[in-house]
Order: structure tokens, then C-alpha cells, then sequence
């Protein structure tokens, strides 16, 4: 059943980052990065439908 | 009668200006349908964590001694779940909130007395095995001050155990039926049977595994196993998951306290760091009530930010 299983294996031992008595996971970095991310793009992203909603006024 | 002073972030002015239309339906919609997209794709090129369950089989065998260890610690009162307190026994107070019980107050509604429900009953469970019976007919017919020498002689020399060709070696005296009773439950949780044992109980079928958790839990084997993949509480393990997956990156707060002092020393740390979170969520909760801290969308202005097609034009 080997073709069921996914493209990338992420089964291996993980790798952190260690400062003092903080211990974070690369991986959990990469999501918080991609919330930060999606957060300053929806500050600064023009609202879609933007010509639209002007017409309608 | 004179006009009531405007107060900021109380009251709201009446709004005068213009209305656009939107469709939230239709918004809707689109985000599912990307976020149901991105799920796919996401479970098609990373799947999700597959790790094996740890069974007290497959523990007994990578680690005959460790296990026996803690059999013998389970028979001696020792272990971590023979001291733990509600709600599995009597055995200490449980966490504390400065005078109040809190662990008490639960009451002990799991019982779990470790000498009976994680070595005497599963060996009873057994067929007649040559001497086990006898072994059992003794434990059960000596006093209480008699099994505690026979116990305390056995952990004693449990110290220097080893496991050679498929048998523990101790060199134990005086120990009347501890060797067999021991030597007996590592061969049952070898072959498995000790596994279904420990589930069995609750019913013909059953998702009931807090005994053999609490057994694996009692060992030095379980804690190495998930030390090594950053799930321990001093590891931030909370917020961590298994091989090279994103954890639960929310619980960063929650798990943050248990790293600085004092919690990180305090036997109370976990009813401490619950009432901490506690009160920080109604101090969430109850932001539009609390001044000063009600004023910070106001004076850092992202919502000028956010609608500022609208702040271009409008005042």
C-alpha cells in the first residue's frame, strides 16, 4: 500500500531550535511565519471586487 | 440639560456615510473551497504523523529489565502511579491551589491499586502455568508486614537485574514468591497477553487503555522515547508533534509557563498554570470593559489600515 503514502515523508526525528530555555520546532516556525505572512498580506492586499464596489456607490 | 460628554471606546457614533453591497455567502463559499483545496494538497505531499502505538509487549521486549523495574516498583508502592493521588488512590494530596485541594476534591473515581490491577490480577488471568499458582497461593496467604520483607529483600537485588537468553537473572534472597511472580509477568508482557490483560475489564469490547498508559508511563522506557521527540513538558512538548510535523504552534502560552520559574519547580505547576490561563482568558474576554487596554485598536490605528479607502475620503 506504499502508493497510498504521501509524496513528502515528514517521519523522521524533527529538527529544533534551542535559545536559552526556549525549544521551538522548525516546523511550528514555518506555520507561525505563514500566519504572520497571511496576516500583514490581508493588512496590505487590496480588498478584491475593489472597481466593482466604487460603481455600485 | 447639559449634552453627556463623548466617551471613546463606549460609545459609537451614529454612522451617516455610505453602504456598499456584500455578499458573506458568497465569501463563504470561496473560502471553503480554497481551504478544502489546500487540505487536499497538503494531505497529498505531507500526509499526516504515522506513528506505531507502544504497546507494554513491544516495551517488555525492547526493555526486559526496565519493565521488570517497574513491575517491581508497582509491587513496592514506588512508582508514579502508586503515588499519585485521585483519582487513581489515596496515596498524596494531589495538586494544590495554596489551601485549597483541588486533587482531593476530584476524589478517587479511576481506582487503581497497582500491586492488584498491574501484577496479581493479570497473573491470575493466566493459565496454569508450572509453580505461578502456588507462587499467587503463597502472596495471597502472608501477612501484609510478611509480603513487605519479601518485597523490600527482592527490590533490593532488583538493583543488579539482568536478562539472559530469555529470563531474568536476579540474584534475590529471602524473597519468598516475588522472583516467580516478576519473572512470570515479564514473560506475559513479552508474549503480549499482558496487553490484553491490562484493557480487559470494562466490557467485551473497550477503548478503556488508562492502565497499561499508567503502567508504560511508571517506566524509564516511555519517558526516553518521547524525550527524543521534544514531547515532554519540560520540551515545550505540547505544542511539539511526532517526526518533523507542525505541533499545535497555539498552545504556545499554555506550555510557555511551564518552562520559567516558579512553575517549572512546583509540584502544583499544573492546577498553578490552569488558573493562570484562567484568568488571562477573562482578562480576554473582558477587554471592551477593561480601560487602557480597550484603547489599543484606537490608538494603534490598524483599522484605519484596514479601511483605509474609506479614512481616505471620510474623517
Amino acid at each position: 500500500m506504499n502508493w497510498l503514502g504521501s509524496i513528502i515523508n515528514l517521519d523522521g526525528y524533527g529538527h529544533y531550535l534551542h535559545w536559552h530555555f526556549i525549544l521551538v520546532s522548525v516546523a511550528n516556525l514555518i506555520v507561525v511565519g505563514l500566519m504572520v505572512i497571511t496576516f500583514v498580506a490581508a493588512l496590505f492586499l487590496p480588498f478584491p471586487g475593489k472597481g466593482r464596489r466604487k460603481e455600485n456607490r | 440639560m447639559s449634552k453627556k460628554a463623548f466617551r471613546p471606546d463606549v460609545d459609537a457614533p451614529e454612522y451617516k456615510g455610505g453602504y456598499s453591497p456584500y455578499d458573506i455567502i458568497k465569501e463563504g463559499t470561496i473560502a471553503i473551497v480554497i481551504i478544502g483545496l489546500l487540505t487536499l494538497l497538503l494531505a497529498v505531499f505531507f500526509g499526516s504523523p504515522d506513528e506505531k502505538a507502544i504497546t507494554v509487549k513491544a516495551w517488555s521486549n525492547a526493555a526486559p529489565v526496565d519493565f521488570a523495574q517497574t513491575a517491581v516498583e508497582e509491587l513496592n508502592g514506588t512508582s508514579g502511579t502508586a503515588g499519585y493521588g485521585a483519582p487513581y488512590n489515596h496515596n498524596a494530596t494531589g495538586q494544590q491551589l495554596g489551601p485549597l485541594t483541588l486533587g482531593k476534591w476530584v476524589g478517587v473515581h479511576i481506582p487503581i491499586n497497582t500491586v492488584r490491577d498491574f501484577i496479581i490480577a493479570p497473573l491470575e488471568s493466566q493459565p496454569s502455568l508450572p509453580g505461578l499458582q502456588s507462587a499467587l497461593a503463597q502472596w495471597k496467604g502472608a501477612s501484609t508486614s510478611v509480603k513487605n520483607g519479601w518485597v523490600a529483600n527482592y527490590t533490593k537485588a532488583s538493583n543488579n537485574m539482568s536478562f539472559s537468553n530469555g529470563q531474568l537473572v536476579v540474584n534475590a534472597t529471602n524473597s519468598g514468591p516475588v522472583p516467580v511472580l516478576i519473572s512470570d509477568l515479564t514473560s506475559m508482557a513479552r508474549s503480549g497477553a499482558l496487553d490484553q490483560a491490562l484493557i480487559t475489564g470494562s466490557g467485551y469490547y473497550t477503548t478503556d487503555y488508562t492502565k497499561p498508559l499508567l503502567f508504560l508511563a511508571d517506566s524509564d522506557y516511555f519517558p526516553t522515547l518521547a524525550a527524543k521527540q521534544h514531547l515532554t513538558g519540560s520540551q515545550w512538548g505540547m505544542m511539539n508533534e511526532t517526526g518533523q510535523y507542525p505541533g499545535q504552534a497555539w498552545l504556545w502560552l499554555y506550555t510557555f509557563w511551564y518552562q520559567v520559574p516558579p512553575f517549572n519547580t512546583s509540584p502544583n505547576a499544573d492546577v498553578l498554570i490552569w488558573g493562570m490561563m484562567m484568568l488571562l482568558t477573562a482578562g480576554l474576554l473582558l477587554v471592551p470593559f477593561i480601560p487602557g487596554i480597550r484603547a489599543i485598536p484606537r490608538k494603534t490605528k490598524v483599522y484605519r489600515l484596514i479601511w483605509r479607502e474609506h479614512y481616505a475620503t471620510h474623517e
